[in-house]
């Protein structure tokens, strides 16, 4: 029988810091890659892992990297308890207790051949960065294609090298709540944006991930768009021990966010979220 | 024909069982009842009513290493090779050791839990009718003092009834027995789908009733532990004193206390006891009858039996049920 407790050994092959508080991790499986499932991807974009590290414990993360690289994966790390500040210490080759990929991730099949507004906030990119890796990688599969992504201030943008070459695919609208003297775009998650979106709503779909962003996205931005609440997509965090429906510490009503979410339509989710 | 075994010859039979399974019964001991190894049947807690701690133990431990890491390769602790075979159990325990299964072993095994319970023998002994019993392999009725009909209920449990202590006799008349154990928790244990609508419509109602059990709850977490098949659990790392050996263990956790759900960085979306209680609830009653239409609850009794603070559920569930009920009109 398979135990599904058992994690598989990777080795931490790059560290980027990228804030004060937040570093990308990129891993390896030892001696081997990544399995890639039947649509020939080795997860679903929005599915997470368990990252363990011996003598502190196992947290979820989502993954960051593109689902079509089977040599390694990436996780972005924000500095906030005791496995994530142990993780903050661990230097270039040292070794990750893994399992997963875990959860439902985005339906991106249903996703093909419409338009996709993403939004993002802060270190709520990973998800979405693994499904701009994604759409970028089939990209005439899909249609037009927005990324809003906003953070606190212009240093708490993450991945902006990545922002950087997705805008030669994708449009990718940045915004800070507090600007500096630099800073050129827009000032919050503000109805001004809606001129530079330009989608069919009857035949598009958005994803959200982030903290405290998802009402003003949703007021401000999607709900005038037009899109259905049934078809924007919520990425949600919670606390998770198993991974595999048994514990009873992710469930949120009657849903277990580790099997049934952590994607969720945001309408299964309006009344019931915690 | 009936297949009986008098009192006297199951200590024979449970002799003979003692070569091939290590065998644990409910055992008296200074006036508690608990599961232990049988060694001695004088002590054999003969139709208890109830222990203290679940027989969900023996399948599922309070704590248990899940692996151990020392810088080369995961290990799997190995268990016993000899399988378990629990005597004695009632029809509650039982029952909650079925549901146990579902919730444990499909769709996808729990491991540690399946490793202990495949090939595990599960012998109830009761005072009552069986014929309601879904679980378990072997189901011996009282019939009087010295005999109790043998009910097999599979495979293992007709293997155990070959044996020579079994003999056939006429059949009993079943009327001439006490009368049934039951109470009002289990009437409503009956119509699970009137209790999850109960609960479902006590909390969007803000009823005052949780109010009420969110002050009287100490958060002691002792009726999860207490409870037959509460299942939840947490998994943690700990190190041998010199750093070299990393074992990563689960412990029985309890949704009622703090912190159950908080998140790294300290957001609790449960953050008052009223909260954590109603959560005891909704998985029993709501999502557990969504999931499996059941209630998780077999009325054994033992919540309100070692609750601190007196929380009687079979009184709180009526009043939900009936208010409910009242509501409705």
């Amino acid at each position: 029988m398979n135990n599904l407790y058992l994690p598989v050994m990777a080795k931490i092959t790059r560290i980027e810091e990228l804030s004060a508080h937040v570093k990308l991790f990129r891993f390896q499986r030892i001696g081997t890659s990544f399995p890639k499932n039947s649509d020939g991807l080795t997860f679903t974009p929005g599915q997470f892992v368990m990252a363990g590290i011996w003598g502190y414990g196992e947290a979820p993360f989502a993954i960051l990297s593109s689902p079509a690289e089977d040599r390694f994966m990436e996780i972005l790390v924000r500095k906030v308890g005791t496995v994530t500040n142990a993780l903050h210490r661990l230097n270039v080759g040292k070794e990750l207790a893994i399992r997963g990929p875990y959860g439902n991730g985005f339906p991106v099949s249903f996703f093909a051949d419409k338009d996709v507004v993403m939004v993002a906030g802060g270190s709520g990119i990973p998800p979405i960065a693994a499904l701009v890796e994604h759409i970028i990688h089939s990209r005439n599969r899909f249609g037009r294609v927005y990324l809003l992504y906003g953070a606190a201030t212009p240093q708490d943008i993450l991945i902006k090298d990545r922002l950087d070459a997705w805008g030669g695919h994708i449009h990718v609208l940045l915004n800070v709540d507090h600007r500096d003297p630099e800073w050129n775009g827009h000032v919050g998650l503000v109805t001004a944006m809606l001129k530079d979106i330009e989608i069919n709503p009857l035949n598009a779909v958005a994803v959200m991930c982030g903290p405290g962003l998802m009402m003003t996205a949703l007021e401000k931005i999607l709900r005038p768009l037009g899109i259905a609440d049934r078809r924007i997509y919520v990425s949600l965090e919670q606390k998770m021990q198993c991974g595999i429906g048994k514990c009873q510490h992710c469930t949120t009503g009657d849903s277990y966010v580790c099997l049934d979410g952590p994607v969720y339509n945001f309408d299964q989710i309006d009344k019931s979220w915690d | 024909m009936e297949t009986v075994i008098e009192r006297n010859s199951i200590p024979c039979l449970l002799h003979a069982l003692a070569g091939k399974y290590r065998i644990v019964a409910p055992l008296d001991k200074n006036g508690e009842v608990v599961f232990a190894d049988l060694k001695d049947y004088e002590n054999l807690a003969w139709g208890y009513r109830v222990t203290i701690t679940p027989p969900k133990q023996y399948f599922f431990p309070p704590e248990e290493i899940l692996f151990t890491y020392a810088g080369k390769q995961i290990k799997t602790p190995s268990i016993p090779r000899k399988k378990l075979l629990i005597f004695g159990l009632s029809l509650r325990d039982l029952e909650a050791i079925t549901q146990l299964d579902e919730i444990m072993l499909k769709p996808r095994p729990d491991y540690y839990y399946a490793r202990r319970r495949t090939g595990s023998v599960l012998v109830g002994v009761t005072d009552e009718t069986a014929h309601k019993s879904s679980s378990g392999d072997l189901i011996l009725e009282k019939i009087d003092a010295d005999l109790y009909r043998a009910i097999p209920l599979t495979e293992a449990g007709k293997r155990i009834v070959a044996h020579n202590v079994f003999k056939k006799q006429g059949v009993f008349s079943r009327k001439a027995k006490g009368k049934q154990a039951t109470n009002n928790l289990m009437q409503l244990l009956l119509d699970p789908e009137t209790i999850a609508n109960a609960v479902t419509w006590s909390w969007t109602e803000a009823h005052p009733f949780w109010d009420e059990l969110g002050k009287r709850c100490l958060g002691c977490g002792i009726c999860t532990y207490v409870c037959p098949i509460c299942h939840c659990f947490t998994m943690e790392n700990s190190i041998s004193l010199d750093g070299f050996l990393c074992s990563r263990r689960r412990q029985w956790d309890a949704c009622t206390l703090p912190g159950f759900v908080r998140t790294a960085g300290g957001y609790d979306h449960h953050p008052s006891q009223k909260m954590r209680y109603h959560n005891w609830y909704y998985h029993k009653f709501v999502r557990a009858y969504r999931e499996y239409g059941k209630s998780q609850c077999v009325a054994c009794g033992r919540c309100q039996t070692y609750c601190p603070a007196g929380i009687d559920m079979e009184k709180e569930l009526t009043m939900i049920v009936r208010a409910y009920g009242e509501a409705q009109r």
